[in-house]
């Protein structure tokens, strides 16, 4: 098993560096950061070389990109170039994102697990009775949803909830942008409430959608399981209903779930983008926007690698739990 | 937001993880028992009635796109008018900012977003397909160097690599479409190879091959068509994956970009009209979700005409 | 028009060096603000007055102090402290230091030059050949740690941003972001801590732009400390101590990045005590500040990117006030909307303009009857009414490439080009082309085909649209060149027939050399004009202020004259507020400029 995992971490590595080597020459190539300066009256042409030499800019790509993979392996991330950035440190930028996402996400995708699950079993249980109807159909129109609609939805909806509360006498619950530098002060429930509040509208955006996806997969794979020819004998023998469905069914059901759930949550570090430009959380959609967009190419690399990084862990992490779940298939 | 094809939980396939295989269910080939089958995929397909309507939907709204300007003639261009007028006889959506008929932008809108969807699905069907077989039937060097390619396109975020690319091309609708092809075949070739592992050990492909059929004989005669129920319903629900990841794109500027349009593009030109002129950001939001759910249901519908045996379970 | 898509141009350089200052002063105040109907009490232009203000001199007044802590968005999170180093420089951080670092003059709403009387006692021309200024500093002021303000955080300005040390390789080991003035003087001296004289090596009418405006001034005394430099008053640009030299230098521009509490006290009426990194930026008052004290207690900046999100924040009340340097439509809509909820909003001209350089390398713009046929066919006005109006309801097009509308000395000399294609098609029929059958005009036998290049920022993308359709009927096919990278290599080697793009800087009227006269290092469309190249050279030096703006003036005409450039229209700055009494968007110091003045309503 250590093994297994060791070799295919080792295997990684290659196609990071292609990958990584692509990337740079990419967004290196595609447009220089300090060009902005060129609409500056008096701005000289000697002043731009200058900025340029001490960023770095006026030697070639490959050269950049050697000495950045060579720092990158003595752990040296390097700095942002993008005009106004003031050579912030990219390893730093990199992980507080990660960390503001991972906020995000995780609460998101628990919740989505927990919903879509158990609305995926009871749809299966009781195949064409209408909640099954209605979990299906809500399910196709969630999954059917641009995540940008959903996001907007909610928090032109929200703000008019608040209006609901205030004219009620209460306070505005929810908020339509990160939270600011500080956290949360006052008595506990003051806390939970302005923490709720906080996270609910963009936590909400990105369950709806997960959700329709694993409720719809568990709903399938349960069915097939239910209908598999060893549960149909564990009936046969009489055992009961309910002992059939959660030892029987319910746990081969989660094998496609579980691998589903791996590679979902390495989408969603990086795939939070649209519900992290609608709520101004500044995680690492908005970095890698920003950093496309600044022509940054340290940045970019930074995020590239953490994100492939997560991508290559949760593939290895479905894969073994695959492994776990079904004892037919062996990892070698 | 699950952009992969293999994610969509309407798919036939499951999940086949890396270097498993998955379960192929595919008929012998044979030319009159194709043509049988064939008849009866699509005799079972019009037995569904929520596939049918979903096809009807689908043609209507690629009928608004493609056939939309021979009824609606407004120029697209036209920016005599006021910005922002509200709906009436001339403007039926109103006008956008610049003074341009809102619904003339839609047909565009819907035509484009269409247009990239079916590139999409169509070329990264070709794509997967063709070294999903390859690396199937192939084996040995091939196989590796194919799937070690796939792991490296699967590394890099999708939505990541193609505003990369936007950012550095342009962002005209079909380098968009180009793009999200390049970058998104790599489910399709992994479950084409999977099929193609365990078709390949079948009897007729080895009396092909004992007979002299080159690689591209039997692999465009013998494999493609004993997996075409798979390819179908992947390619289908390929669109619809397409239509959504363009809308993300476009809205967070790293799509398509002016003069061409699509439904994305114009959702993020008028989202935050969700109050003011509501009728500017449910007409592209309607289009976008009736297209994507069509597309799904008839993946669906498609899934159950070519699996019967699924169709019991689930239908 | 989602800004989401051009952050880019959002980080708008800091207005770069000084203005012609005396030529902004006393701008009428009706240029700025909605006047709607809708407006609850007073007027928002107004409110372009400090209160502080009196004549030319600002004093802190006395206001309540409240206890109250106000949070203001803006487009982009504040980066660095100091904001000359030229990789960290940028409006932004600005708009959070305008309360944090004291200079020797500041700008009201209008930007009319006020002394800051809260820390200088004079600042007069004392010798005009050569030009010594002699600035005296009030006795007792003090950085929030307790260190002078003095003649040596001076003498740093000044020693950091003249351009001329050079390293080793020939490169500046500063590379400050603004060296415009700073270059012309040839020496600064400490007669005592109190006072500040500079000797100009040529003669530079707008210095009081400087040491304060254009550049912030540092804490000298916080860079000797770290550098073990006792005394940077003994360094030179060049020549002297080249190792100490070069310690100041690195510590400049790498030290005084994000917040450290150590490293960056403030001279200003507020001090930063939080810092989150691409977030926010917290101000309290500063204890130490010499002027009177007032204001909210607890000021948070934040950056927030898209406009709508910040107006959405402000309508959910979890921002008291938007600033916003990039004009957003959707936005403006919104915010107008939202009067009925006590919600105010402004916008006013900002300080770049958008313009149209018409390439005279080009082989249809040689001709200047194409030139002409090119400015009469553009409607303007539409150009304003669709893409700036919805942000500033009375936006005029602009008619000068010299003056900003509400400056004195501006004269509309682009009045007569009002988006006539008619006339247009004639003066072309004059000039001996001939309209094809398909519209578009031919001269021995090739059409007349023009490309209108510029980066992809949506507003540029509708104007070319827009122009489009207006010089279709004039028989000018108008092509749209949208180009990522236009402004980093093609426009500085004059590729584009046509080069559509804002100047982003301030007035300051003799940098524009560089951008007007024959062979200026950012004249990139071949333009010479001999009489133009006189007035600039006279404008730029003459210490008398009315005939130094009567030859900007007679610049600004003979340009219109031979139909190079047209200018489109200023940028709108727009902000909005609620629950404060006076707020106002400053062009270049952003909204916090009188936050020491803010008093709570409701």
């Amino acid at each position: 098993m250590i093994r297994y995992i060791i070799r295919r971490l080792l295997i990684s590595v290659p196609i990071l560096a292609v990958g990584s080597l692509f990337a740079f020459f990419l967004v290196a190539a595609a447009g220089n950061p300090v060009a902005e300066l060129k609409a500056k009256p008096g701005v000289t042409a000697q002043q731009i070389r200058d900025l340029e030499s001490s960023l770095g800019l006026d030697q070639p790509i490959i050269v950049r990109y050697w000495k950045w993979l060579l720092d990158f392996l003595q752990g040296d991330w390097g700095k942002s170039i993008a005009l106004g950035q003031a050579k912030v440190d990219v390893f730093e930028s990199v992980m507080r994102a990660l960390w503001i996402t991972a906020r995000l996400v995780v609460g998101a995708e628990l919740l989505a697990i927990v919903l879509g699950v158990s609305v995926g079993v009871l749809a299966a249980v009781k195949q064409y009775s209408i909640f099954d109807y209605l979990a299906t159909s809500s399910a196709f129109l969630m999954f059917s949803m641009p995540i940008v609609c959903v996001a907007v939805i909610l928090k032109t909806y929200g703000i008019k909830f608040n209006n609901l509360l205030e004219s009620l006498g209460m306070d505005r619950w929810l908020s339509t942008v990160s939270p600011a530098a500080g956290g949360f002060q006052g008595s506990f429930s003051e806390v939970i409430f302005k923490y709720t509040g906080t996270y609910l509208l963009p936590t909400l955006s990105l369950t709806l959608i997960s959700f329709a996806a694993y409720s719809r997969f568990q709903r399938a794979s349960m069915l097939e399981t239910l209908n598999s020819d060893y549960v149909r004998t564990a009936r046969a023998k009489g055992i009961s209903q309910r002992r059939v469905i959660f030892r029987h069914a319910f746990r081969n059901a989660l094998i496609p779930v579980s691998t589903l759930f791996s590679i979902n949550s390495a989408a969603l570090f990086s795939g939070a983008i649209i519900t992290e430009t609608v709520f101004g959380w500044k995680g690492m959609g908005n970095l890698l926007v920003q950093s496309i967009r600044t022509f940054d190419p340290y940045m970019l690399m930074g995020w590239l690698m953490v994100t492939a990084t997560l991508v290559i862990v949760f593939n290895l992490v479905a894969d073994i739990m695959y492994g776990f779940l079904d004892p037919r298939i062996r990892l070698a | 937001m699950p952009s992969d094809p293999a994610l969509n939980p309407l798919g036939a396939t499951g999940l086949p993880p890396a270097g498993t295989v998955a379960v192929a269910t595919a008929s012998e080939f044979d030319t009159t028992k194709a043509r049988k089958q064939s008849t009866l995929v699509l005799r079972r397909f019009f037995r569904h009635r929520l596939a049918v309507a979903a096809l009807v939907v689908f043609l209507l709204i690629c009928a608004i796109g493609f056939l939309g300007p021979l009824f609606w003639t407004v120029s697209v261009e036209d920016t005599s008018s006021r910005g922002y007028l509200p709906p009436s006889a001339a403007h039926p959506l109103g006008t956008i900012q610049t003074g341009k008929d809102m619904l003339a932008q839609l047909i565009i809108g819907t035509r484009l977003s269409v247009q990239i969807a079916l590139v999409v699905a169509i070329g990264s069907t070709l794509v997967g397909v063709l070294l999903g077989a390859l690396a199937g039937y192939l084996r040995g060097a091939v196989d590796s160097t194919i799937s070690r390619f796939v792991d490296l396109m699967l590394i890099i975020p999708q939505i990541a690599v193609a505003a990369i690319l936007v950012r550095a091309l342009s962002g005209s609708w079909y380098t968009v479409a180009f793009i999200l092809a390049a970058f998104g075949w790599m489910t399709i070739a992994r479950i084409t190879r999977g099929e193609t592992l365990s078709l390949a050990q079948r009897e007729f492909v080895e009396a092909a091959r004992a007979a002299g059929a080159k690689t591209r004989w039997i692999i465009f005669r013998h494999l493609v068509p004993n997996m075409i129920g798979t390819i179908t319903v992947n390619t289908t629900l390929a669109v619809a994956s397409a239509v959504l990841s363009e809308a993300a794109l476009s809205f967070i500027g790293l799509g398509v970009q002016p003069p061409d349009t699509s439904l994305g593009l114009i959702i993020n030109e008028n989202y935050s009209q969700i109050t003011n002129r509501p009728w500017l950001f449910w007409g592209p939001f309607v289009i976008i979700v009736l297209l994507s759910l069509a597309v799904n249901f008839i993946g669906d519908g498609l899934r159950d005409a070519f699996d019967p045996r699924q169709t019991k379970v689930r239908a | 028009m989602s800004t989401k898509r051009n952050s880019l141009s959002a980080i708008a350089l800091v207005v770069g060096a000084s203005l012609v200052l005396s030529a902004c002063g006393g701008g009428s105040s009706d240029n700025g603000g909605s006047t709607g109907a809708q407006e609850p009490t007073g007027d928002i232009a107004s409110m372009a007055i400090a209160k502080g203000e009196s004549g030319d001199e600002y004093t802190s007044p006395e206001v309540p102090q409240s206890t109250d802590t106000f949070v203001v968005s803006t487009d982009n999170p504040y980066t660095a402290y100091n904001n000359s180093a030229a990789d960290a420089n940028n409006s932004y951080n600005t708009f959070a230091l305008a309360q944090v670092i004291s200079g020797a003059y500041k700008l009201d709403g209008n930007n009319k030059v006020l002394l800051n009387k809260d820390v200088m006692e004079s600042v007069e021309i004392t010798s005009k050949s050569p030009q010594v200024v002699t600035w005296k500093i009030k006795p007792g002021v003090t950085w929030s740690d307790g260190e002078a303000w003095d003649c040596d955080d001076f003498y740093l300005a000044w020693l950091s941003s003249t351009g001329k040390s050079k390293g080793a390789d020939g490169k500046d080991i500063f590379t400050s972001a603004n060296t415009t003035g700073y270059e012309l003087i040839d020496k600064v001296e400490c007669p005592s801590q109190t006072e500040v004289v500079t000797t100009f090596g040529t003669s530079y009418p707008d210095y009081k732009g400087l040491f304060g405006i254009s550049l912030d001034i540092m804490p000298a005394h916080i860079l000797e400390k770290a550098t073990g430099v006792a005394d940077v008053t003994k360094l030179t640009p060049t020549g002297g101590d080249q190792v100490a030299l070069g310690k100041v230098a690195e510590f400049w521009k790498t030290k005084w990045n994000g917040f450290d509490k150590e490293l960056m006290p403030a001279s200003g009426a507020y001090q930063i005590t939080a810092f989150e990194q691409n977030n926010s930026v917290t101000l309290e008052r500063n204890p130490k500040w010499v002027g009177k004290p007032g204001g909210p207690a607890k000021i948070v900046l934040r950056g927030i990117s898209d406009q709508v999100a910040q107006a959405q924040a402000l309508e959910n009340g979890e921002v008291q006030v938007n600033s916003m340097a990039q004009p957003d439509a959707n936005a403006a809509e919104r915010l107008r909307g939202l009067s009925s909820q006590g919600v105010r909003f402004g916008a006013s001209n900002g300080l770049s303009f958008e313009h149209m350089d018409l390439n005279f390398k080009n082989k249809w713009f040689a001709d200047q009857a194409v030139r002409k046929a090119f400015m009469q066919c553009v409607n303007r006005d539409e150009l304003a009414e669709k893409l700036i109006r919805p942000v500033l309801e009375n936006a005029k097009p602009l008619g000068s490439l010299v003056f900003f509308q509400a400056e004195e000395g501006y004269t509309d000399n682009y009045a007569q080009y009002k988006g006539d294609a008619a006339a247009a098609k004639s003066t072309l029929e004059g000039a001996g082309y001939t309209i094809g059958g398909d519209g578009i005009a031919t001269k021995g036998g090739e059409k007349v085909s023009i490309k209108i290049s510029h980066t992809d920022i949506p507003r540029r993308k509708q104007t070319v649209e827009l122009i489009q359709s207006q010089c279709k009927p004039a028989g000018l096919e108008i092509i749209d060149d949208t180009d990522p990278n236009f402004l980093d290599t093609r426009v500085s080697q004059g590729d584009y027939d046509v080069a559509l793009f804002a100047w982003s800087a301030a007035p300051f009227k003799s940098s524009q050399k560089a951008i007007y006269e024959t062979g200026g290092g950012q004249n990139w469309s071949n333009y010479a004009n001999p009489k133009v190249d006189a007035a600039y050279k006279d404008a730029s030096s003459n210490l008398d202020e009315a005939a130094s703006r009567k030859a900007f003036q007679d610049a600004d005409r003979l340009m219109a004259e031979d139909n190079y450039s047209l200018p489109l229209y200023q940028l709108p700055n727009m902000w909005a507020f609620k629950g404060i009494d006076k707020v106002y968007f400053q062009s270049y110091n952003g909204a916090l400029w009188n936050a020491n003045e803010w008093v709570k309503t409701s």
